[in-house]
């Protein structure tokens, strides 16, 4: 708040006072005061006048200085008004009850979205365990009539059952809510956990499956790490090359600091223009128009889940040659739980 | 013959379920009616329990706590539940395994099969006629002669063994290899199956591994 300003918005008021003193002034040397006596009425006139615009002032300033720094620092400028004492002037007064009351209304819009939010993912959590009821049913069924029913007919159950927990996931990564579990876990039972669920894809199209660890463990969330590797595992069964025998080989690589899971194909490998952008969302890149469709969402959810697990994760590849996805686990003695 | 006691609320799961149990040769008990859960298992006798985590009017991890103050019998949850909650809780209320829904059958098989054999302990040695097999060192001793096999041929001899008589599926015995976290391709199964067979007939073990056409393998 710049004083200038202040006197400058003051200007009426000013011109009105300075009025009444010339008028005053007129009256004073009309009734043939003494000049000592006007000298002093003029003295006394300014100081209150100064004091007046003065205080006005002051308890502004106070006020608003407040109001904008805090404003400036706050990361979440809608919680100004709780940092605030209410002012001492009316104009002040008004200002911050009309403040609190929009505020208020806006925390009560905000929360009525993320009630129908979380309402939506309540029901996406409740809607995903339905679904997989009749999606486990047909598994049992295709496999109890095994002579009758070909082989496709599971690969096609997977199928929905990939894209499935591809929802499922989603929602999570969307919400801020901490619904996962960090704990010691063994990376070599999840790459079996996810072997399993790819074998017949694997098989189907020839595909070596490589798996180079001991018994590294990580600080993670076996669930979500599970999707996240059968994500990747998926995308490079999806893309592989003719023109080579496809491999894909998960390895693992202790280092003093972290430790690191390698995803390896010989696939198509990616564009050198689209490396950048495969993590952003609905990115389907030259590879997702040309081969199969993509929804272009799978490897923004791993990412995101990445990013809330804090793991990290990089991509080298060469388009014709090679996809290598790291995934970086921290070692930190810190967290460690035993279970 | 094993008896299963399936609790399970879907009922197309149930039946199934019975059915894939039946034919891989367990006897199946299903539980039908869910208002006396608790009571309504105690009173059957069984040697494994599946047990659904979502039933009608009780969460299955309350049943199994109570279910563990009063049995020792192992259980094998299943859910469709993917959390890792729920499973670390089912854990800590004394579940021996833990399967989510989905899930591919041939493994929930390979899961129960394990929990016997690890309740019988004898998981290191059976008898193949006078042959004894130390699945561990993987080494087939007949009187004083011994002949060593590798993992996969282990792997494979053992599932044969442990089906003698019945026909094993060559996906049967992918899955197994997979489990195992052997990783092999069709060409390696059928090199791996010949190699075993050459071994067992040097051995004196002669035409033990019957081929089925389009089935799979049998052991005589």
């Amino acid at each position: 708040m710049k004083f200038g300003k202040y006197l400058f918005d003051k200007f009426i008021e000013i011109v009105f006072v300075l009025f009444g003193y010339i008028i005053i002034l007129m009256m004073l040397f009309a009734f043939k005061v003494p000049s000592e006596a006007i000298i002093g009425i003029t003295i006394v006139f300014a100081i209150i006048c100064i004091a007046v615009i003065l205080t006005g002032y002051l308890k502004r300033i106070r006020f608003y200085n407040h109001l904008i720094n805090n404003v400036d620092k706050l990361d979440k400028k809608y919680l100004v008004l709780e940092m605030l004492n209410k002012p001492s002037f009316y104009d002040g007064e008004i200002l911050y009850e009309v403040l609190y009351d929009i505020n208020k209304s806006m925390n009560e819009n905000v929360k009525k979205y993320e009630i129908s939010l979380t309402d939506f993912k309540e029901y996406i959590e409740l809607w995903i365990h339905e679904i997989k009821l009749p999606i486990a049913s047909l598994t049992l069924m295709s496999h109890n009539q095994k002579n009758k029913i070909d082989k496709r007919y599971e690969e096609q159950i997977k199928r929905i059952d990939d894209y499935v927990d591809q929802i499922l996931y989603f929602v999570r990564s969307e919400n801020a809510e901490k619904d996962y579990l960090i704990k010691e876990t063994n990376l070599k039972k999840i790459i079996n956990t996810v072997a399993m669920r790819n074998k017949d894809d694997l098989l189907e199209n020839n595909i070596s499956f490589i798996v180079e660890a001991q018994n590294e463990m990580v600080l993670t969330d076996s669930k979500w790490l599970e999707f996240i590797i059968n994500q990747i595992v998926s995308n490079s069964i999806k893309y592989t090359r003719d023109d080579v025998d496809s491999i894909i080989k998960l390895k693992v690589e202790e280092h003093s600091k972290q430790i690191d899971l390698h995803i390896y194909d010989n696939g198509i490998g990616i564009p050198a223009k689209d490396i950048k952008r495969v993590f952003e969302k609905t990115f389907t890149g030259e590879n997702g128009r040309n081969r199969s469709k993509s929804t272009g969402m799978g490897l923004y959810i791993v990412k995101k889940l990445c990013d809330k697990l804090g793991h990290k994760i990089i991509v080298k590849s060469v388009q014709n040659e090679y996809t290598d996805i790291v995934i970086s686990f921290s070692k930190n003695d810190f967290y460690k739980i035993k279970d | 013959m094993k008896t299963i006691m399936v609790v399970e609320d879907e009922k197309t799961i149930r039946d199934e379920l019975k059915a894939l149990l039946e034919t891989s040769g367990y006897k199946a008990i299903l539980l039908e009616k869910f208002d006396n859960t608790l009571e309504n298992i105690l009173n059957n006798k069984f040697d494994l329990l599946l047990l659904d985590i979502n039933l009608p009017n009780v969460n299955g991890e309350l049943i199994l706590r109570e279910f563990r103050k009063k049995s020792n019998i192992p259980v094998i949850m299943v859910t469709s539940r993917v959390k890792e909650t729920d499973e670390v809780l089912s854990m800590s209320y004394g579940a021996d395994d833990y399967i989510t829904k989905p899930y591919n059958p041939t493994i929930l098989l390979l899961r129960i099969a394990n929990i016997f054999k690890r309740m019988e302990n004898n998981t290191s040695t059976s008898y193949y006629d006078d042959v004894k097999v130390y699945q561990n060192k993987g080494l087939l001793v007949k009187d004083d002669k011994e002949l060593d096999l590798t993992k996969n041929e282990m792997i494979i001899f053992s599932c044969l063994l442990s089906n003698r008589g019945n026909i094993v599926t060559r996906d049967e015995l992918m899955t197994e290899l997979w489990n195992n976290e052997e990783y092999v391709n069709e060409n390696a199964l059928t090199v791996n199956i010949s190699r075993l067979r050459a071994k067992l007939e040097e051995f004196g073990i002669e035409n033990a591994i019957e081929t089925r056409k389009g089935q799979g393998y049998k052991l005589l």
